[in-house]
């Protein structure tokens, strides 16, 4: 058998004189590159709730589901583990200067319970109509229309309702106070619809 | 050979057949010819001006279907997209198979997603498709509609 | 062994069907090879593909052009980002437009890491089908130095989610710049290392020079691309030929060869390694500022090609769009689907110990030699498992006796 080259040799030697290569995982836990895209997570505190994510998703790993009971609503918020590909279009469309929901660098992600563990949640409060009930928004997310719109947002009740709200400033009187007038519909806060309805009938 | 030159030549040679040249950008012309000139063009350009043959591609319009055999020609990096409309209903073309040997594979894929017959063809079965797959249904064509009903389509959550 | 006995007695005269496929645990991909063997000789071989069709040009056509860049990434997994990069530029040919400066030379560091990998996997996965399995987890270890790189550039270490239509959508920071310049240097000594140790064994040389040779006719008439074609003799690259993004503003060599067999295939792939680790270094250092995106906000009615040298040839997209928000005709064909049919001309002829290190050495995109069931004609099968390796490498064994070594 001929004598191996040398150079190799050396190789040998330096692999058996140093530790491997490979970690002593799962002894020693992998702690991923700060830049890893890992599991997207939502903020509520951040999330408007404007589905934006979920629009562009490739995959369809986002979706939502709203639940009006009891004169009240919220919007459950869902990302599906399972389907998503980490790619971070979410985080990039994200109007809440890409903090409604941020990719972190969480990677172990095997669960054993598909109905259950495969999807994560957050919870936003909606804005129904007034008049008719049905979904508008969710609050934080006219809250945030409303604060960028500046003084724009007074053209529409729906809007600057919003603005005080967040402010604090609205309460049952001043409502009460235009409720009498008359025209009472046009300071509700109102889908797109019944707003129509509202400014264009005149009874 | 410049760019000009090129395109003088084949505007020379199948002067009947070419139906529009279209100069999209230094890079790129589209030369839309007559069905039957295909394989001579093809020839033309894979043979004398040493033509690689890129691939083909089969398109499903709402009036015709049409192929576009693209060409390089690396000297002068020029890509020439050679087009030919067939009738939507039984397209039918001479096979190019015989002039370039890579073409064999993709008038295979094009029979079988598009639904065109390539004539004299040596062996035009199926590549890409199971054999479960039902015959007549292509998928790449604007009117197919999904056949498996069994197939499962949720999350499964 | 007595099965072999068997099999010669029973199929001497005659000839004998190997199938190869198409699924196998150790494999990527399947693909299913049948060769038509008279005793040791391949003299006729078949392929049987489509066990990995997933419909992507139909997929494409029901997402945006932004999201489809994601489908089309995933095509595979080992050149992920050559797709993307001929995709985009497709769109941008529709358009009209070409990617900021920037934009150019990142999308470079990324095709060229890619590149960089996929080489080092082939040559790790050659190794073991030739029975180096040292040089093959020597190999996939220097690996894991480019793909920390890019996991530090990127976010991951594959999927790099990096290109979209108008330019790229990460920035490189530059506190990143300097570590992964350090690490790609790093594995300057190990690749001079195995490449000497591959490229100068004559074991090597004389199992694989003058087999599977591809000639240059033969090459020009399959329309082979990349390598494949380089290693006979066809100076051809899409980056020289027709260059784009920064491959025209730093200097780089073509590589050729002209023997076309695997050993030359083999020698155009390590040195274009280097090349390759050229181009990343030199593009890390010259880094121009500017925007990394154009912000496209729509694509007219229109078609445009787009084209890409990726590790095993030239990638091509054609995308056709009728001024919706989704591709109405995305073409896709991957430079594998070129280079796999050469296989009629290389490997009819050669023996079957032969076969394996021949179908990859066009380092098909979907695997190739797997499961090797011989079966007599009454259908009753021989061998088991992964035989057609095994022979390959007992075939080196002989070779290394032979010469006393």
């Amino acid at each position: 058998m001929k004598l191996p080259k040398l150079r190799e040799v050396a190789e040998a030697v330096s692999a058996l004189v140093h530790r491997p290569y490979t970690s002593s995982f799962p002894r020693v836990p992998h702690v991923a590159n700060p830049k890893f895209r890992g599991q997207p997570k939502y903020d509520p505190d951040q999330c408007v709730g404007c589905l934006a994510c979920e629009q562009v998703c490739p995959v369809e790993a986002l979706g939502h589901r709203d639940e009006v009971s009891g004169g009240g609503g919220r919007r459950v918020l869902i990302h599906y583990s399972d389907t998503c590909i980490f790619c971070g279009c979410c985080e990039a469309a994200c109007i809440a200067d890409h903090r409604g929901i941020r990719l972190s660098t969480d990677w172990d992600l095997a669960f054993f319970d598909r109905k259950t563990e495969s999807f994560e949640t957050i919870e936003k409060e909606l804005t129904l109509c007034e008049s008719c009930g049905t979904v508008i928004a969710c609050r934080d997310h006219l809250r945030w229309i409303a604060e960028r719109l500046g003084e724009l947002a007074f053209s529409s009740p729906t809007l600057y309702q919003s603005r005080l709200a967040a402010l604090g400033i609205v309460d049952a009187n001043i409502v009460a106070a235009l409720r009498d007038q008359g025209r009472s519909d046009r300071m509700k806060i109102l889908c797109a619809r019944c707003r129509r309805q509202a400014t264009l009938t005149t009874a | 050979m410049s760019r000009d030159e090129v395109l003088r030549k084949v505007r020379e040679r199948f002067a009947a057949s070419i139906v529009e040249i279209v100069d999209r950008s230094p890079r790129r012309v589209y030369l839309e010819v007559q069905s039957d000139a295909l394989v001579p063009v093809a020839t033309y350009l894979f043979g004398e001006l040493g033509a690689r043959f890129n691939i083909a591609s089969g398109v499903d319009t709402p009036t015709h279907m049409e192929i576009l055999y693209h060409f390089t020609i690396e000297e002068i990096d020029l890509l020439v997209s050679v087009r030919v409309k067939l009738d939507r209903d039984r397209p039918s073309i001479d096979t190019l198979s015989g002039v370039i040997k890579g073409a064999n594979w993709i008038e295979r894929e094009m029979h079988e997603l598009l639904g065109i017959d390539f004539r004299g063809h040596p062996r035009l079965k199926r590549l890409l498709l199971p054999d479960s797959w039902p015959e007549g249904v292509h998928p790449l064509k604007q009117d197919y509609r999904e056949w498996d009903t069994t197939a499962v389509r949720d999350r499964g959550v | 062994m007595g099965h072999n006995r068997r099999a010669r007695q029973g199929g001497v005269m005659g000839k004998t069907v190997i199938s190869i496929g198409p699924f196998h645990p150790l494999q990527e991909e399947p693909e299913l090879f049948t060769l038509t063997v008279e005793g040791e000789k391949v003299v006729g071989i078949d392929l049987h593909l489509g066990y990995n069709h997933r419909g992507i040009e139909k997929l494409s056509e029901s997402k945006t052009f932004d999201q489809s860049t994601f489908v089309i990434e995933r095509i595979c997994g080992i050149c992920s980002t050559s797709h993307p990069f001929a995709y985009t530029r497709a769109v941008e040919d529709v358009i009209g437009v070409e990617e900021p400066e920037r934009a150019r030379y990142i999308r470079t560091i990324i095709a060229e890491g890619e590149r960089i990998h996929s080489h080092l996997l082939w040559v790790g996965l050659a190794g073991h089908f030739l029975g180096y399995n040292t040089v093959y987890m020597w190999v996939w270890k220097l690996r894991e130095e480019i793909l920390d790189v890019m996991e530090m550039l990127s976010g991951n270490r594959n999927n790099y989610a990096m290109f979209k239509p108008g330019g790229v959508r990460r920035d490189i920071d530059p506190d990143v710049i300097p570590v992964a310049l350090r690490k790609i240097d790093g594995i300057l000594p190990t690749l001079d290392m195995l490449r000497k140790a591959i490229l100068d064994d004559p074991v090597l040389h004389a199992r694989l020079k003058g087999v599977g040779v591809l000639t240059r006719e033969e090459a020009i008439a399959w329309c082979a691309v990349g390598p494949t074609s380089r290693a006979s003799g066809v100076a051809r690259d899409v980056r020289k030929d027709s260059p784009y993004a920064a491959y025209d503003r730093v200097p780089w060599k073509m590589i050729t060869a002209q023997e076309g067999d695997v050993f030359a295939k083999a020698v155009v792939r390590i040195m274009e390694l280097y090349e390759s680790v050229a181009i990343v270094k030199e593009c890390l250092k010259s880094l121009p500022g500017g925007p990394i995106d154009l912000d496209l906000k729509g694509v007219p009615p229109g078609e445009g090609i787009g084209v890409h040298e990726a590790p095993r040839g030239e990638v091509f997209h054609y995308v056709r769009s009728d001024g919706t928000n989704r591709p109405v005709r995305h073409k896709v064909r991957a430079p594998s689907f070129m280079n796999i049919p050469t296989c009629t001309s290389t490997v009819v002829g050669e023996s079957i110990s032969d076969a394996s290190i021949i179908l990859a050495s066009v380092d098909p995109c979907y695997c190739c030699t797997e499961r090797l069931a011989v079966r007599t004609p009454e259908g009753r099968r021989l061998y088991t498992g992964p035989d057609l390796v095994r022979l390959s490498q007992e075939q080196t064994r002989r070779l290394r006796k032979e010469m006393g070594l």
